[in-house]
């Protein structure tokens, strides 16, 4: 028995080897699907309560739903935002990678367990909630698809999940379907109308012949009970209507009867049975099934409806609990108050919210808010990257991306050996734990994949701090969330792609960035937003030149400060001054009203031909964003919200006095968009 | 020899439920990128020698909400088209199953394809249908389950591009190489202009000057000595291709037309080609010297071919939907609003506005469209099928049409794909309705007729069927069956009742309330929050909308149920929840959202009303038949 043991104990630690350390080429990550998520979830349950931060990566099927709805240089803080919540109300989560990092003294390093989760938003109640939808971006799913994603894995066998949001609907619609049973159970509540109508004569020929074979049934149930013998007698009804037992009372089963014949079936029962109980149940296997049930009295019945009801609640509290599935794990990270890491995690944030919590809210100060009671501690290593100036000097000019992060801080994990810093910096170790190679539950970690990703972005954090010089060894109880040397990063995360906007979590608030970058910040602080214009609807062939031209025509030299477009089919004009704006929208309008000579030669009749021009001031173009509607082009965008709601152009009154910035902003123009001649501006050159 | 005998005539008598299981396992060409020219030539051919078309298509969703459906008893023509284009402009063809057929007495002869499609941005255009495209967890849980690979559909599917959005990328690109362009003689030359011509002149005249005496040199040689003459060659002169060429950059358009002026001019030998530059401008025109007449020929003819293979390129999977418009045979489809709308939208241009624009635009394309689902309506015993499967179980009930279906062409060996069966279910439910219809065709006219002029009364005759989502529990008709139409107009929308109310607790809460309910009335839920009353007297609808609008509402009763929150709303807003596209989940809140929205409208313009008004008096009919 011992020798038994023994030789288990040492199977066991023999299979529990770990794999990856200094040597290995890569690192391997555990892939979970609906198969394995339940013997996972016990073993992370277990990793994340013993870990020092934990770090998350998500794959979503899109980012953005129109071209326009990238962040661009001209949107507001505010509208950043809603452009994410855009994003994350439309676009699905595919791929969840966490990766718990513990801290082990003795072998100097820390231990790390990457998963990727393959989850999916399958339906898994049958309640009648709406049909989920989801977006996909054929871009996004290209370059899904470059990175080997396996689209078969996440959709068959994904796991699913309800937000907390979902959750309580479904158990508070589940406890009114079972209120609804229950008054069904009892009888309908209704004066004349609840009696189905028996409007055919097949109806009244199916209530008759019911009629008989339940009274038959109940007869010879009856007569059984005295002790007469007529089981042998039993005819070619109860062939059909078996005896069954149901809690501890004779019932018959109704099998392969449609719903209305349910319904006459039990009219007959309350009409003429007074002893009979009509009861809808679920079997061991979520089954619905509906029974009659012979009750001895009224107490009896009572006490029956009583058990029935609890046990259907229970079942379906059962269910409603497996159906919140991958969200075991979000109620574990925020449960346990570990330290988040991510890598530029603002939209991962959100997409966590919105699919395992709730509704994203209208305004990013409320956001913050809720977020903050869920993830108290979140660190963003792209800002960790680019905050501190040893940490800035070290990362010289390399990009700040999550990748080239991961090769340079962590060479010895990435496997290249010539690094420029290993001779210079001690390298934090990272073991990555691997039990139970058999299985082939395990991916070898390639970049874009999530659980990888999670790793890269956990080791570049673990790498900084000891750049930082957090010590691991000396405070493993109060942890890494006290550590003072980490308490100006925590909650600042980027809140776009875009550099230069970035929110505190903790406050909602924009929060400047304190580093240099000298022009970006010149450049942000350039955008006057009351000074801006949005046009949309002029002719396609109108370009930026041509645009400018024509304001400054009647505005004067000077007037425009920038013209930066959307798309093909919008632009923003931003004026050096305030007043031009509410000029500008007098003059349009007055034009379009007119219809005369004047209206013809006026330098703007080239920017209203074809009439289809609208101008709005900046507010407008909020309201815009925050619409649902997802039109491709921004001009079609505007006119369905302006269909809905109408946009008035009205006057946009406001204390003047803003600084006239007059220097001129190269826009950063998108990749596919060639719009290189925007402007004729002298450059910031900050790309 | 038997096995032998079997494989090549697989007979499939449909008329039983399990031959039907066997169809499904009949070989169907799966088309992906890697084999897609091929399969579109022999395509090409099948549909040239076939009599119909069927297609049929995967999509990534349908409705997403109960009263998003096309409901029989609740829509018109036009709400059902505008509930389609939504579903259409959503959701994304994931495969396309074609089958040319051709059917002789009851034989069947069937070429089905599969074409597995997943649209790319490969060229940018940043425009419907291929920037981004919505999914229904339920449908693709339900792919899943058959056994539909998402990888091989993402990795492997064909692309594509509509014709609207090919013109677009054609105009974003400029001009592919080669193009023709076109030449506008210019009147007067500025000073500029012809320091210019000057320049390229003496510029081309010295380049030819270099070629040709490098030709006079020329003499017999071995292939090695030839291809490092080249080589040699390429390091003085430019080659495209095997010919010599040059590079005369150019600034606008205006030195486009010069340049390709002073050429046609210069020599026959010549040929320009307009080099575009990343944003689609000219950047370059470059000159070919070819040797001959003939030389000049075969690379004008390359070139032609290079454009081809662009095009093809970009439309993709298009190709084949411009090669069935082209042969103008009849297509056969079932629920062809539906398949249609679809179509319209990905491959050729964006849907319309109203449904007889949209009808106009297809069948400009797509001249010969037959519905299956129509052909069930024409045949009253079928009337009531609103799907294949229970199409084929009416059929068998009623019918005996033995079809014999051959398939001529062998799927390549190990391939057990079954995808795209539905457009063989299809081809030969068509089959069976049209030889019925035939029969009774030839009865009534009593003079014989060929098959296609048999149906050409069915013809571009589109009937939404409610095939909805297949998670949907079929919930039974209480109706009582009546066939009958109504205006709309006597029509009312009802919500803000308790959810989860049966119809005929509805009607029984309301009966007593009002006058107008002491007449004959019915209810039916057209979703959980929201019911319809159909008033079979003309003119009481008005009545209780007056009356529910007004605030003193005549009955006691009635106020009651209007205070416990009851709306009501005439038909006239349902449409305009369709035509605003206000896709709420419950048809209760879109109404909320529309009566709104429609107030503020009001605040703000006068006249609203009056043109309320207007449209309120104008009345479809719809078909209340399937009640």
């Amino acid at each position: 028995m011992l020798l038994k043991l023994g030789i288990l104990l040492l199977m066991m630690m023999l299979v529990y080897l770990t794999l990856f350390n200094l040597s290995s080429q890569y690192i391997l990550v555990k892939k979970i699907t609906r198969k394995n998520f339940n013997s996972a979830l016990i073993d992370l349950r277990h990793q994340v309560r013993e870990a020092d931060f934990v770090s998350v990566d998500l794959e979503m099927t899109g980012v953005t739903t129109a071209p326009w709805r990238e962040s661009l240089v001209f949107d507001r803080f505010d509208i950043l935002y809603l452009k994410i919540k855009d994003s994350v109300e439309n676009f699905a989560v595919v791929q969840f990678g966490i990766c718990p990092f513990c801290w082990d003294a003795s072998k100097d390093s820390f231990i790390a367990h990457p998963y990727t989760f393959y989850i999916f938003p399958r339906k898994e109640l049958q309640f009648d909630a709406p049909a989920y939808e989801f977006l996909c971006q054929t871009a996004s799913m290209e370059f899904l698809a470059k990175y080997q994603f396996d689209f078969n894995a996440c959709i068959r066998e994904g796991v699913s999940y309800l937000s907390r949001a979902q959750e309580a609907t479904a158990l508070s619609r589940l406890n009114s379907s079972n209120q609804d049973d229950e008054s069904s159970n009892e009888g309908w509540r209704l004066k004349e109308g609840g009696d189905a109508e028996l409007v055919s004569f097949a109806d009244i020929l199916f209530t008759e012949r019911m009629k008989e074979r339940i009274s038959q049934w109940r007869n010879s149930l009856l007569s059984n009970t005295k002790g007469v013998q007529s089981e042998e007698n039993s005819n070619d009804l109860n062939a059909k209507f078996q005896t069954v037992f149901f809690k501890m009372r004779p019932s018959i089963r109704l099998d392969g009867f449609t719903s209305r014949q349910h319904r006459l079936i039990q009219q007959v029962i309350r009409k003429h049975f007074k002893d009979l109980a009509y009861v809808r149940t679920v079997d061991d296997k979520y089954l619905k099934q509906k029974l009659v049930v012979y009750t001895d009295s009224d107490e009896d019945r009572r006490l029956l409806m009583k058990e029935v009801k609890t046990e259907l609640c229970k079942g379906a509290e059962l269910k409603v609990n497996a159906a919140v599935g991958f969200r075991h794990v979000v109620d574990l990270l925020s449960s346990e108050g570990k330290l988040v890491v991510g890598h530029n995690c603002f939209l991962d944030i959100a997409h966590i919210y919105n699919k395992f919590i709730g509704p994203l809210p209208s305004t990013v100060e409320e956001f913050a808010t809720l977020v903050h009671k869920e993830f108290p501690f979140i660190i963003d290593t792209k800002y960790l990257l680019k905050a501190d100036n040893v940490i800035k000097n070290l990362m010289k000019r390399n990009s700040t991306s999550l990748s080239s992060a991961f090769l340079y801080l962590c060479p010895q994990l990435a496997s290249i050996r010539s690094s420029p810093f290993l001779a210079v910096q001690s390298c934090v170790k990272v073991e990555v734990q691997v039990d139970d190679m058999s299985s082939s539950d395990w991916n070898s970690g390639a970049k874009h994949e999530a659980g990888y990703d999670a790793i890269m972005t956990g080791c570049v954090f673990a790498q900084v701090c000891s750049h930082l010089g957090v010590d691991f060894k000396s405070s493993p109880s109060e942890g890494l969330i006290q550590n003072e040397k980490l308490q100006k990063y925590l909650n600042y995360v980027y809140i776009s792609g875009r550099d230069g906007a970035i929110i505190d979590l903790g406050t909602g608030k924009e929060f400047p960035e304190p580093f240099d970058l000298y022009d970006r910040l010149r450049q942000r602080n350039k955008v006057v937003f009351q000074n801006i214009v949005v046009l949309w609807g002029f002719h396609s062939n109108f370009k930026p030149k041509d645009m400018k031209e024509c304001l400054t025509k009647v505005f004067g030299l000077g007037s425009v400060t920038s013209v930066y477009y959307l798309d093909e089919t919008a632009a923003f004009v931003q004026f050096s001054k305030e007043k031009f704006v509410s000029d500008f929208l007098t003059v349009k309008e007055s034009l379009e009203k007119a219809n005369d000579v004047i209206s013809v030669v006026h330098p703007l009749a080239k920017l209203l031909e074809g009439g289809k021009t609208r101008a709005a001031p900046y507010e407008a173009y909020k309201e815009i964003c925050s619409s649902s509607a997802s039109q491709i082009l921004f001009a079609e965008q505007a006119e369905t919200v302006n269909r809905r709601q109408k946009i008035r152009e009205v006057e946009f009154k406001h204390k003047s006095g803003s600084e006239e910035s007059c220097d001129e902003m190269q826009s950063t123009s998108r990749h596919h968009l060639p719009f290189e001649e925007l402007i004729d501006v002298c450059s910031t050159g900050s790309q | 020899m038997r096995a032998r005998l079997l494989q090549k005539r697989r007979l499939c008598t449909l008329n039983q439920q399990r031959q039907q299981r066997r169809c499904r396992q009949r070989p169907i060409n799966q088309v992906t990128k890697s084999n897609f020219a091929e399969s579109l030539q022999s395509l090409k051919t099948h549909i040239a020698s076939a009599e119909y078309i069927a297609v049929s298509t995967r999509k990534t969703g349908s409705f997403a909400a109960p009263w998003r459906r096309i409901l029989p008893f609740l829509d018109t023509a036009e709400t059902a088209y505008l509930k389609s284009k939504d579903a259409a402009e959503r959701f994304q063809i994931l495969q396309f199953a074609v089958c040319p057929f051709t059917v002789s007495e009851s034989k069947v002869v069937a070429h089905p394809y599969n074409f597995h499609l997943f649209p790319r941005d490969e060229l940018n255009v940043g425009m419907p249908p291929s920037y981004s495209f919505s999914c229904q967890t339920s449908y693709l849980t339900y792919m899943a389950r058959e056994g539909f690979d998402f990888n091989s559909c993402i990795y492997d599917g064909i692309s594509y591009l509509s014709r609207v959005q090919e013109t677009s990328a054609k105009n974003r690109l400029g001009k592919p190489l080669g193009g023709i362009y076109p030449m506008k003689s210019s009147s007067t030359h500025s000073v500029a202009d012809s320091l210019f011509l000057e320049r390229i002149r003496a510029r081309v005249q010295n380049w030819m000057n270099v070629c040709k005496d490098k030709k006079d040199i020329e003499v017999p040689e071995d292939s090695l000595v030839r291809s490092l003459r080249k080589l040699i060659s390429f390091l003085g002169v430019e080659l495209h291709g095997s010919r010599p060429c040059m590079n005369i950059d150019v600034c606008n358009e205006r030195q486009v037309q010069l340049a390709l002026e002073m050429l046609s001019k210069f020599s026959s030998d010549l040929v320009p080609l307009v080099i575009p530059g990343k944003s689609g401008e000219p950047q370059a025109v470059r000159v070919v010297l070819t040797s001959s007449e003939e030389d000049k020929n075969l690379l004008e003819r390359e070139l032609q071919d290079a454009e081809d293979e662009e095009t093809r390129k970009i439309r993709g999977f298009r190709e084949v939907i411009d090669a069935i418009s082209s042969s103008q045979k009849p297509i056969v489809a079932f629920d062809c609003l539906h398949e249609f709308t679809f179509i319209h939208s990905k491959f050729v241009a964006p849907l319309p506005h109203s449904m007889n624009e949209f009808m106009c635009s297809l069948l400009m394309v797509f001249p010969h469209i037959l519905d299956v689902n129509h052909l069930l309506k024409e045949i009253s015993p079928l009337k009531k099928a609103s799907n294949i499967p229970a199409a084929f179980a009416h059929l068998r009930r009623r019918f005996s049409i033995p079809i014999d279906m051959e398939i001529p062409h062998q799927a390549p060996d190990g391939e057990s794909d079954n995808h795209g069966h539905h457009v063989l279910l299809t081809v030969n439910l068509f089959a069976k309705l049209s030889s019925i219809l035939k029969t009774t065709h030839a009865a009534l006219t009593d003079f014989p007729v060929n098959d296609v002029e048999s149906l050409e009364s069915y013809m571009n005759i589109f009937t939404p069927s409610s095939a909805g989502l297949p998670e949907q529990p079929k919930e039974e008709n209480v109706w009582i069956s009546n066939t009958a139409k109504v205006s709309t107009e006597d029509l009312v929308f009802i919500w803000g009742f308790r959810q989860g109310m049966l119809a005929e607790q509805l009607k029984s809460c309301l009966s007593g309330t009002h006058n107008v309910f002491s007449e004959d009335f019915d209810v039916r839920l057209a979703d959980k929050s929201c019911a319809i009353l159909v008033f079979w007297k003309p003119g009481l609808a008005k009545i209780l909308l007056d009356a529910m609008d007004s605030g003193s509402v005549g009955c006691d009763s009635l106020r009651e149920l209007v205070s416990e929150g009851l709306k009501a709303t005439g038909y006239e807003a349902y449409k305009r929840v369709c035509s605003l596209g206000l896709w709420e989940t419950d048809l209760a809140d879109s109404f909320d959202r529309s009566l709104t929205e429609q107030l503020q409208e009001c605040n703000k313009d006068a006249d609203c009303g009056k043109k309320a008004m207007e449209v309120y008096w104008s009345s479809d009919s719809i078909n209340l038949d399937e009640l």
